[in-house]
């Protein structure tokens, strides 16, 4: 029987009091601890930022390694051992900078993981600049006249790569926010959930306030509807869908590949070499 | 006395089924009992220009592509002109001095003396036995096996294992080749050389195998890698290989996703290995570090071609060994293997797979497209290896430390999954424990017992290394020191040098990193040392003067060919005598 207590961590989180993050660690451990998933059997990676330090304060596997490229880590971690649970946790920057490439990709591959981004738009960690989702002209260190660019939009981006769960929630709701993070862990396949997670110290735009008065939850919506999950994917400013956009059960990476689909590479003796392997050569 | 040696080549452009004849004909080779060193000229395009396959075969131990030219087969007619011009010195290479087999629809070129022209109907006798217009070379292929004395049943089976599976296209060929070696016998006069050939068929061997098939032997299961020359060999064997060997193969976004993918497999437990040439290394200096602090074990398997950028995407260089002893940032323990021969490439790949894991650290395998893309003649392998994991952590370990600071710097390693033994992996400075050291106040304690801690598994590596390979150096007065791929010229040159009176030998370097202190006794009292590699600064060079304070002369290759005996024993006579 797992309880929540085992995934509290022993190093204390170093987050400004409320971030964002806190509400995403203790819906994870929530939802795991719901799942009945033992600490032993999850690895959380992650990237660079303040929300990549998380690994550290949660009883689990951690792997926290460097900016942007957790999901090349996190997906053969799965494929060589599916028997983990495996998560991969960063903000933004991480995520829609530098990580943008693996994510299309591990998205195509249908990699069975749970990749949540907190998603603060702007850089924390390295003290307040532009990230890939601030809006246009929000003012940062590195905009001090606003930014200039469109913000990325991660929803139709997942969307259009091939993830087949696509959410996003909001840490100022945490009930729904573990509903979500529940299902994606549960789903057999890349499940991508965007996370609004306030920045309190350098983002003064988008607060919780901000959200809460902007974002609406779907309820019925149909989540195989990829032309209608696309609608709720570009809907921004006014209005702004939370929820599980999108789920459908399509093929993953580890079930076609000849060599992962035979077993758990991990409990696998390596081959033995024989003289009759060499015949090849002569 | 006759040569006892033959040195054939081919001649033609991309897509004219040079590089394929050359295989027939290296094969026929070993089979016969014969060692074998291919050398392959080729540029970076897939159709059209000028590529040449040499293939040298000796019942001799021949250690380098050598010095000669016994037999050409020329394609065309610029091969042809191109290969007997007595100065075509192409990085070394030699003009024909023996037989040249061509079409004899290629006219108007002019005879050089030392050549037996050698007209024949290749495209007429083909199109008898089939539309493939590249059954020429087939025809040809036969005739050079009659100009060498060769018996042609070799080449007949030889054929067969090529076309396997390709129904009448083996008997097509089959009859094609008699039919140009009987052509020959009938025409022309066999080559004045002696093949003692023997029933015992050799092993003919690529780089690229070598590393695949060694990984095999060390338990690889996972390999990420993305495609560059001359690293796509070992990547090419390996996929082909993938299902019968049980080892995931996995081209993904770039060379930064491999790395990951392949730090992330052994983090899992999984042996994981990634490859690229120096292009691609560059591209992954970030996570070499990030598996250093994190004390992940990694190879990597580097195959040099000529830099800087793209530079000369199929030619050869040993210059990237600055890159990978400096390449992340800060200091952190890795180790750095030169293998000197393809057989090498087979034994240091497992070796390397079980450093990576026993000391938790990258390790990186340097080749070139020397040995990675050529074949040569190996001896019998011995496949008894064992596989040593390092040291793991037991489940529930009561209070474990990740990162135990211990004697040899050794940690007992946990990989995810084992009861009791939860923890984080750091790539921010961190405890024994794993918790992060660098965002609180830092502790300088902490931050020097866990330098000391890494860093000690390099004196421990160090203590554990076994002694440096040297050639024929008893009473040598010269010391020829060389690295990686050059042993076979360099072995064959101290053979020559020393026949000659020379008093020489050679220190051969197949671990560049960290260095072996016992090469400092073997460089003592010599009256000079000759420091051969191939790039424009000395890398190597460098390196060895700031270990061991030694005087060295330099000789340097940096034209995208491997050394060539002949011209290297001149040089290193004029070092001598300087």
């Amino acid at each position: 029987m797992v309880e929540l207590k085992d995934y509290k961590g022993h190093v204390a989180p170093d987050w400004c009091p409320a971030c964002g993050n806190f509400a995403q660690l203790t819906a994870m451990e929530k939802s795991l601890t719901e799942l009945g998933i033992e600490p032993k059997d999850v690895v959380v990676v992650s990237g660079i930022g303040c929300s990549s330090n998380l690994p550290e304060f949660i009883h689990a596997y951690g792997f926290h390694g460097i900016h942007g490229r957790l999901l090349p880590v996190a997906s053969a971690i799965k494929w060589g051992n599916p028997k983990l649970t495996v998560i991969g946790y960063g903000g933004d920057g991480d995520g829609f900078n530098e990580g943008t490439q693996h994510l299309y990709h591990a998205a195509r591959r249908n990699v069975d993981m749970t990749y949540i981004v907190s998603d603060n738009q702007i850089f924390g960690l390295t003290t307040g600049q532009a990230s890939p989702t601030s809006p246009t002209g929000l003012k940062t260190k590195t905009t001090p006249d606003g930014s200039v660019e469109k913000p990325v939009n991660p929803m139709t981006y997942a969307l259009s790569a091939g993830a087949t769960f696509v959410a996003r929630a909001f840490s100022g709701d945490p009930k729904h926010l573990q509903e979500v993070i529940t299902e994606g862990i549960k789903h057999k396949g890349f499940s991508f959930i965007d996370v609004f997670s306030p920045c309190v110290t350098f983002n003064k735009l988008n607060t919780y306030d901000y959200f809460r008065k902007r974002v609406y939850k779907l309820t019925d919506n149909d989540r195989k509807d990829f032309q209608q999950a696309y609608k709720f994917a570009e809907e921004w400013n006014e209005k702004i869908p939370i929820g599980i956009l999108y789920q459908v059960d399509e093929e993953r990476y580890d079930q076609v590949d000849p060599v992962v689909s035979q077993g758990p590479l991990i409990d696998r003796e390596p081959y033995r070499l024989t003289q009759e392997d060499l015949k090849e050569f002569l | 006395m006759a040569r006892e040696e033959a040195i054939f080549r081919i001649g033609g452009a991309a897509g004219d089924g040079v590089q394929s004849a050359g295989q027939i004909m290296g094969k026929t080779l070993s089979r016969s009992g014969l060692h074998v060193v291919t050398y392959l000229y080729y540029q970076d395009i897939i159709r059209g220009g000028q590529s040449w396959y040499q293939i040298r075969g000796s019942a001799n131990e021949i250690k380098s592509q050598g010095d000669g030219l016994d037999i050409l087969i020329a394609l065309n007619k610029d091969a042809l002109t191109r290969h007997t011009n007595p100065k075509i010195n192409e990085g070394g290479a030699s003009p024909l001095q023996g037989v040249a087999i061509f079409d004899k629809g290629i006219s108007g070129y002019e005879a050089v003396d030392g050549v037996t022209y050698c007209a024949m109907p290749l495209a007429e006798i083909a199109a008898k036995y089939g539309s493939n217009k590249l059954m020429k070379n087939t025809v040809a292929l036969g005739a050079a096996a009659a100009a060498s004395g060769l018996s042609f049943d070799v080449m007949s089976d030889v054929i067969a294992d090529t076309f396997e599976g390709k129904g009448d296209v083996i008997k097509q060929n089959q009859d094609a080749a008699k039919e140009g070696y009987d052509y020959f016998s009938q025409h022309f006069k066999k080559l004045e050389i002696t093949l003692k050939t023997s029933n015992r068929k050799r092993m003919l061997m690529g780089g690229g195998d070598a590393v695949g098939l060694g990984a095999v032997m060390g338990g690889l299961k996972f390999y990420a890698g993305y495609p560059m020359t001359p690293a796509s060999s070992a990547l090419h064997f390996l996929a082909s290989h993938a299902s019968k060997y049980g080892v995931f193969v996995k081209l993904p976004e770039d060379e930064i996703a491999a790395i990951n993918m392949a730090i992330g497999g052994n983090y899992a437990g999984l042996r994981s290995m990634t490859g690229s040439s120096g292009g691609g290394f560059s591209l992954m200096v970030e996570a070499l570090g990030m598996a250093g602090m994190m004390e992940v074990p990694l190879v990597i398997y580097e195959s040099q071609r000529s830099g800087p950028s793209t530079g000369l995407p199929t030619k050869t260089e040993q210059g990237d060994l600055n890159l990978v002893l400096g390449a992340s940032q800060g200091d952190f323990p890795r180790i750095v293997l030169s293998p000197r021969n393809v057989e090498e490439m087979f034994y240091m790949t497992a070796e390397a797979l079980n450093l990576a894991e026993k000391y938790q650290t990258p390790v990186i395998l340097m080749s070139d497209l020397y040995l990675s893309e050529n074949y040569a003649t190996v001896n019998d392998l011995d496949l008894k290896f064992k596989i040593d994991h390092g040291e793991r952590a037991k489940d529930n370990t009561e209070d474990f430390k990740r990162y135990l600071d211990t004697p040899t710097g050794i940690s007992p390693r946990a990989i995810p999954g084992q009861a009791g033994l939860v923890h984080n992996e750091d790539s921010d400075e961190h405890n024994e424990y794993g918790d992060v050291v660098s965002d609180a106040v830092t502790d300088p304690r902490d931050r020097i017992r866990a330098m000391n801690k890494r860093m000690r598994k390099m004196e421990t590596y160090i203590k554990s290394m076994t002694p440096t390979p040297t050639y024929k150096l008893d009473g040598a007065e010269y010391a020829i020191v060389q690295w990686g791929s050059t042993q076979g010229v360099v072995e064959e040159v101290v053979d020559a040098l020393k026949e000659k009176g020379h008093k020489v030998g050679a220190i051969e370097i197949n671990r560049p990193f960290p260095m072996n202190p016992d090469i400092g006794k073997l460089l003592e009292g010599r009256k000079k040392v000759i420091v051969v590699e191939g790039n424009y600064t000395g890398q190597f060079n460098r390196l060895l003067k700031s270990e061991f304070l030694v005087k060295t002369e330099l000789i340097t290759k940096y034209d995208g060919e491997n050394f060539y005996p002949s011209a290297l024993a001149g040089e290193i006579e004029s070092v001598i005598k300087r």
